[in-house]
């Protein structure tokens, strides 16, 4: 075998400093979100769950929420109005807080470390999983839109497309967050005490599943410090087909800076990471 | 091709003066405490040295990977501190967890990397299928690297580090769980790497591979160079005088037997050091001014205490009595402790 190595391995030295490493970046984020995007494709539970599980919310969550239709937060005929964009938000969220997981895997693989000795942009490393998260919350977003719809969710297409956008920035958010937190915790129990904890007051405090203004002043205040409540507000606001509004400008606004302040901690945290 | 001590001009690695120290819950711990060498260009040169000797951390710092407190580094002509992508895009890097992503296929791995390294599409098919091929992993090639065994695994993570044919190609224990045959085809790879102009640095805790396969060795201790030129060098410089005797039965106390011996023969100054002794394998070792007359009177000494000797001989020097002689310690034992 070590015989025929002479001839074979030489040749021109891509490693030198005239072209090594020249990658472009967009070809750079192109390659890791080929990767992640094959590892959660060679996932085919995970796929399946990711599916369901939005499905199992409208189908179980919706005969619960009917009776509450009329009531103050509840300003519209069909309670999926309300609802359908509750449960993209919850997409968005399942879809990017799970990034961290695999992270710590691959720190302890020493994946990271061999990636990090490479010449690749740590921000294009963080940008493979974030777009692969974007679009494993545009598939199940879209199926849980034409599945509302057909169950009665008053589609203002125009509004959606916008809606979807803002969400893909709360996914990146989430997505970079979870990567952060994976690289910086390093352990899968402090990930996931992490993650859960946070959570519940998150999901709760932003009037995902049910508006906020159901409750009473001390949780609509302590709501308006989460920055996902921006986005949820702003969220209803597009899936009812009012694009122009304050509240879209500040949910953007706010989602915007999370995913800024997100991608740089991530990229930051990717420069240091160490298993 | 054994490469003589490089001037700095042509050198493939310069570190002076490296330090580095790690926070830990009760202060610090100094893991790299003032390290100094020079790797000439297309040598094969191991760091050797026992767990915890600072030898992971100096790799980590010359590719980039940990920041050092103090002290320079040039690598493949660029400045680790200054320059550190310029340092990525010339070196290759074999880390002790390996790093190929198992959930993807060997070839992807390989193709990954190609691009990461700058190689167009078509120039990184047709590396990746080359060193495919040359480290025997061809018919695996589109198998998830879940399913390798071992062995299968650490060629793609060798190959892996050269996919770009780097200037220098730094391995962490690059041999470390593989089985004699894997070691042997390895270390072949590595000479013939070198044969095509590659310069390379390996860490390692094993003797023999420091031995027989590297050019030249720095062993460190405690965060330090304490020893550094060819294996044939230090062999010479620290070890031309050793005997070793093998008890009938092992004794009860081979250690206490060993000092024992040592005072005694330091009595009539045949032994060097008061702590020039090692007990392996039922084997005693001992650094000794003369070695016919050591031989003569250890036996003599262990004929008085009823001791019969299955084997005494002059002990062919190894990498070991030098450590043993700058630290006091062997290696066998600190590498085993830990």
């Amino acid at each position: 075998m070590t015989e025929t190595m002479a001839p074979e391995l030489t040749g021109t030295r891509a490693g030198d400093s005239a072209r090594g490493g020249g990658t472009p970046f967009a070809v750079q984020a192109g390659l890791f979100f080929r990767r992640k995007m094959l590892e959660s494709l060679r996932q085919p539970a995970w796929i399946v769950m990711g599916l369901t599980t939005p499905l199992l919310y409208l189908a179980l969550f919706t005969p619960l929420l009917n009776s509450l239709a009329g009531s103050p937060g509840f300003p519209r005929g069909h309670v999926l109005d309300v609802f359908v964009p509750g449960v993209l938000v919850l997409i968005a969220f399942g879809a990017g807080m799970g990034a961290g997981w695999p992270v710590i895997w691959e720190l302890d693989s020493g994946v990271i470390e061999r990636l990090r000795v490479t010449p690749a942009s740590r921000l294009a490393l963080l940008l493979g999983t974030v777009i692969r998260d974007i679009v494993m919350f545009l598939v199940p977003g879209v199926v849980v839109i034409v599945v509302g719809w057909v169950a009665g969710f008053h589609v203002h297409l125009a509004g959606l497309v916008v809606l979807l956008v803002l969400l893909s920035l709360l996914t990146a958010a989430c997505s970079a967050t979870s990567s952060a937190l994976g690289l910086v915790l390093k352990q899968i129990g402090s990930l996931a005490a992490v993650v859960t904890g946070v959570q519940l007051p998150l999901t709760l405090l932003a009037g995902i599943l049910l508006p906020l203004s159901l409750g009473p002043t001390w949780l609509r205040v302590l709501g308006h410090l989460n920055p996902m409540y921006y986005a949820v507000v702003a969220a209803r606001s597009l899936a009812a087909g009012t694009i122009g509004t304050a509240g879209v400008g500040v949910g953007f606004l706010v989602t915007a800076a999370a995913a800024a302040l997100a991608l740089w901690w991530g990229t930051r945290a990717y420069h240091r990471a160490m298993a | 091709m054994s490469a003589p001590p490089g001037p700095v001009r042509d050198s493939a690695v310069t570190v002076s003066g490296l330090r580095k120290s790690f926070r830990v819950k009760d202060g610090t711990v100094a893991a790299v405490t003032g390290v100094d060498l020079a790797v000439a260009k297309g040598e094969i040169f191991g760091l050797l040295g026992p767990n915890g000797a600072g030898k992971t951390t100096t790799l980590r710092i010359l590719t980039t990977l940990l920041p050092a407190d103090d002290g320079e580094a040039i690598v493949a002509g660029a400045d680790v501190r200054r320059e550190p992508r310029l340092v990525r895009k010339r070196i290759g890097y074999v880390g002790q967890l390996g790093g190929a992503d198992a959930n993807a296929t060997g070839r992807e791995n390989l193709l990954l990397a190609g691009r990461l390294y700058g190689l167009s599409a078509s120039g990184a098919r047709r590396r990746a299928t080359e060193l495919l091929t040359v480290f025997d992993l061809a018919a695996l090639a589109d198998r998830a690297v879940r399913t390798y065994s071992g062995g299968q695994k650490r060629r793609l993570e060798v190959a892996l580090g050269i996919m770009h044919e780097p200037r220098v190609l730094f391995l962490d224990e690059p041999t470390t769980g593989l089985d004699p045959q894997n070691r042997a085809n390895l270390w072949d790879q590595l000479r013939q790497l070198r044969a095509n102009g590659a310069t390379i640095v390996i860490t390692t805790h094993y003797l023999d591979e420091a031995d027989q396969l590297c050019d030249r060795v720095a062993i460190v201790d405690h965060g330090a160079v304490i020893a550094l030129g060819t294996p044939e060098e230090l062999k010479r410089r620290y070890s031309s005088n050793a005997i070793t005797l093998t008890p009938e039965a092992p004794a009860a106390d081979l250690a206490s037997l060993a000092r024992e011996l040592v005072e005694e023969l330091a009595a009539e100054s045949l032994a060097t050091a008061a702590d020039g002794a090692a007990v392996t394998n039922g084997t005693i070792r001992l650094a000794v001014t003369d070695t016919t007359r050591a031989m003569a009177a250890a036996c003599a000494l262990l004929a008085a205490r009823g001791i019969e000797v299955a084997d005494v001989s002059v002990a062919r020097p190894t990498l070991d009595d030098v450590f043993l002689n700058e630290t006091g310690k062997t290696l066998r034992d600190t590498g085993a402790a830990a």
